[in-house]
């Protein structure tokens, strides 16, 4: 069983998903989707799998005409630095001019586009091009973990390692084979960003509720996600949309 | 030759080097503890001897004798002058305000660099100045306790007042104030009389990354960077080439080989990247046809277009690295036409041009001059999207 998504773009085909549980957010999503649903051929955008998803519909099956080149979306956290880099279109800022021997302004800020998702990184504050590149890079990840949603089925779920690595070690569901919590600085820390939101966004926006599937309070779940402030941001922005208070 | 002047109870040491040769230049020391002084400018120090590096024999392993001949860049210096904070905080406000002043004057007139772009360079400089254990952001901090500290600089604050004149009144390029670029992952020393690497030009060592990952022949061959300058695509491609093959690396300029020679000995590389002195191919007769790669940034703006030129670039950098002749394109076909007997077969080479009019002039010459020599030949584009480099391989 799987979805498969198809772009517009060779360079930003996203293929077969994992256990059917991989979504882009709707404002995100410039894909067609074909697939198979209750034995009916179906084309949609995105925002309509979006709502089926919300109304518990399944999707059975999808087709992918160029599966050489798919790329399982859940998957961009898992790619090399290289391979990331073939996503994404590279752009310097604008400059004026012919450039090169012309010119000497050390105007080395880079901007990352990824192709498959349409999200923009940039960086700006190192004095090597190369170096800001790399930024931009590890920037991108963390946006990627904020604003690509995996659908996640609630029913037996059980948090995916990834995630366990982020929680307190006080939480129910955590054996001591993670190790010391990984904290906002360490780069794994995305992954398991993703996966905490992930399940934030199933149970839509409550943090209690999320909090009993991770084996954790209310209060320990609540500390972790303002303990980075871009997770806090991506929580408050849905919990605003579902009616919740902030979190403070 | 290096010269100092005695000001008020101060020793003000300085060297400028302009490439349009020793120049009077004023220096008034505004906001200084209320001193406005000139001082006379020195002779310049670039009548450099030739370089003792060996220049016949591959895998030299004899040390340049680099040390004696080269600028030291601010951020590989002692930090030895003891400073306090509130001195170092007064040096910095005074700079902003100069900055701040300049607007977008520079930007109008020659597309130089406008204040914002300042002010980062004075951050920069700020860094390289300050022993590496202290956080810059002292800078902002406010308080007695902060102030009565002391700091270890790189130089003494005097020095700091007159390098950020020499950077406003001067147009002195910021590489040169501190003496470094930071380029790739690299951070390559330079100094007046060398070409200041480029962001665009980083490019290049992709290029012949990409080349090699394919190639083990290439990988392991001889590789010649023509023009070198600081060096920076001879030890980019050295890397990349991952202690397999050789890189020839050679200038016309004494002070460029000396350069180049310091920055290759601090990345460790002296048994991979041999300097050579002299005219592009002229030192290169004993690999001709064995060549496994030829890259090269050589001068390309037509002549016409270098008084016009932002003033950092045209009053300081040396016009043997910029001015490429009537349409610039001098150099560009010489090497092409170079690269036809210095290369092996299968031996690849990338350029560096003006953009997408010298691309596809030197594109035509290989078609038209040297038909069967070439394949592959293409114009690749840079971050900005100008088709800046040619590559192509020989049959």
């Amino acid at each position: 069983m799987g979805i498969q998504l198809l772009s517009r773009s060779v360079l930003s085909v996203v293929g077969v998903l994992k256990n059917s549980r991989t979504q882009v957010a709707p404002s995100l999503c410039p894909y067609s989707l074909k697939a198979t649903w209750g034995g009916n051929h179906i084309e949609k955008t995105w925002s309509f799998l979006w709502k089926m998803r919300n109304n518990h519909l399944g999707i059975t099956s999808a087709s992918c005409p160029n599966e050489q080149t798919a790329t399982s979306i859940s998957s961009y956290l898992d790619l090399t630095d290289e391979e990331l880099m073939r996503q994404c279109e590279m752009g310097t800022f604008k400059t004026s001019g012919p450039g090169g021997q012309h010119r000497n302004k050390r105007e080395s800020a880079v901007r990352l586009k990824h192709l498959p998702t349409g999200i923009v990184a940039q960086a700006s504050e190192d004095r090597s091009q190369h170096k800001n590149r790399a930024s931009a890079l590890s920037r991108l990840r963390t946006l990627l973990a904020l604003k690509v949603r995996n659908i996640v089925e609630l029913d037996a779920y059980s948090p995916p390692p990834e995630l366990l690595q982020i929680l307190p070690a006080k939480s129910t569901l955590r054996g001591p084979e993670f190790g010391n919590q990984i904290g906002p600085n360490n780069p794994k820390f995305n992954v398991g960003m993703q996966a905490l939101l992930d399940l934030i966004y199933a149970v839509e926006g409550s943090v209690s509720d999320a909090a009993k599937m991770l084996g954790l309070s209310t209060g320990a779940l609540s500390r972790l996600i303002l303990s980075d402030d871009s997770l806090r941001m991506a929580v408050n922005e849905l919990r605003i949309s579902k009616g919740f208070k902030l979190l403070k | 030759m290096t010269a100092s002047y005695r000001l008020s109870s101060l020793c003000i040491t300085t060297s400028i080097f302009s490439s349009h040769g020793t120049r009077q230049m004023k220096v008034r020391l505004t906001g200084f503890g209320g001193l406005s002084t000139f001082i006379r400018p020195p002779l310049h120090r670039l009548k450099s001897t030739p370089c003792a590096l060996s220049s016949s024999v591959l895998f030299s392993s004899s040390s340049p004798p680099a040390s004696q001949s080269h600028q030291v860049p601010l951020f590989l210096r002692v930090p030895k002058y003891a400073t306090p904070v509130s001195d170092l905080q007064k040096w910095y406000s005074w700079a902003s305000d100069l900055a701040a002043s300049v607007g977008s004057t520079f930007l109008v007139s020659d597309n130089g660099p406008d204040s914002s772009l300042l002010c980062r360079e004075l951050r920069w400089l700020l860094e390289d100045a300050l022993q590496e254990d202290i956080d810059p952001s002292l800078i902002h901090q406010v308080g007695v306790n902060s102030a009565q500290r002391e700091v270890n600089l790189k130089t003494g604050i005097e020095d700091l007042y007159k390098l950020w004149i020499q950077r406003i009144e001067e147009r002195r390029p910021f590489q040169y104030i501190v003496g470094c670029e930071h380029w790739r992952d690299l951070v390559l020393c330079v100094q007046e009389g060398v070409l200041i690497p480029r962001p665009e030009t980083e490019i290049i060592i992709d290029l012949v990354a990409d080349v090699i990952s394919s190639n083990r022949v290439l990988k392991e061959g001889f590789w010649a960077d023509l023009g070198t300058g600081s060096g920076a695509i001879a030890i980019g491609t050295a890397r990349a080439l991952g202690g397999c093959g050789t890189v020839i690396a050679t200038d016309l300029s004494p002070v460029a080989v000396k350069v180049a020679s310091f920055n290759v000995q601090r990345y460790g590389l002296q048994g991979v990247v041999e300097v050579r002195e002299g005219s592009w191919f002229e030192p290169l007769k004993d690999v001709q046809g064995k060549l496994a790669g030829l890259v090269s940034n050589p001068p390309y703006i037509p002549s016409e277009n270098i008084p016009g030129l932002q003033a950092e670039v045209g009053r300081h950098e040396p016009k043997l690295a910029l001015d490429g002749g009537v349409d610039g394109m001098d150099h560009l076909l010489h090497l092409c036409q170079g690269a036809a007997s210095m290369l092996r077969t299968g031996g690849f080479f990338a350029l560096e041009t003006n953009g997408e009019k010298q691309s596809k002039l030197i594109l035509d010459y290989m078609e038209k001059e040297h038909r069967g020599t070439f394949y592959n030949a293409k114009a690749v584009p840079d971050f900005a999207g100008v088709l800046r480099f040619v590559t192509a391989f020989r049959v």
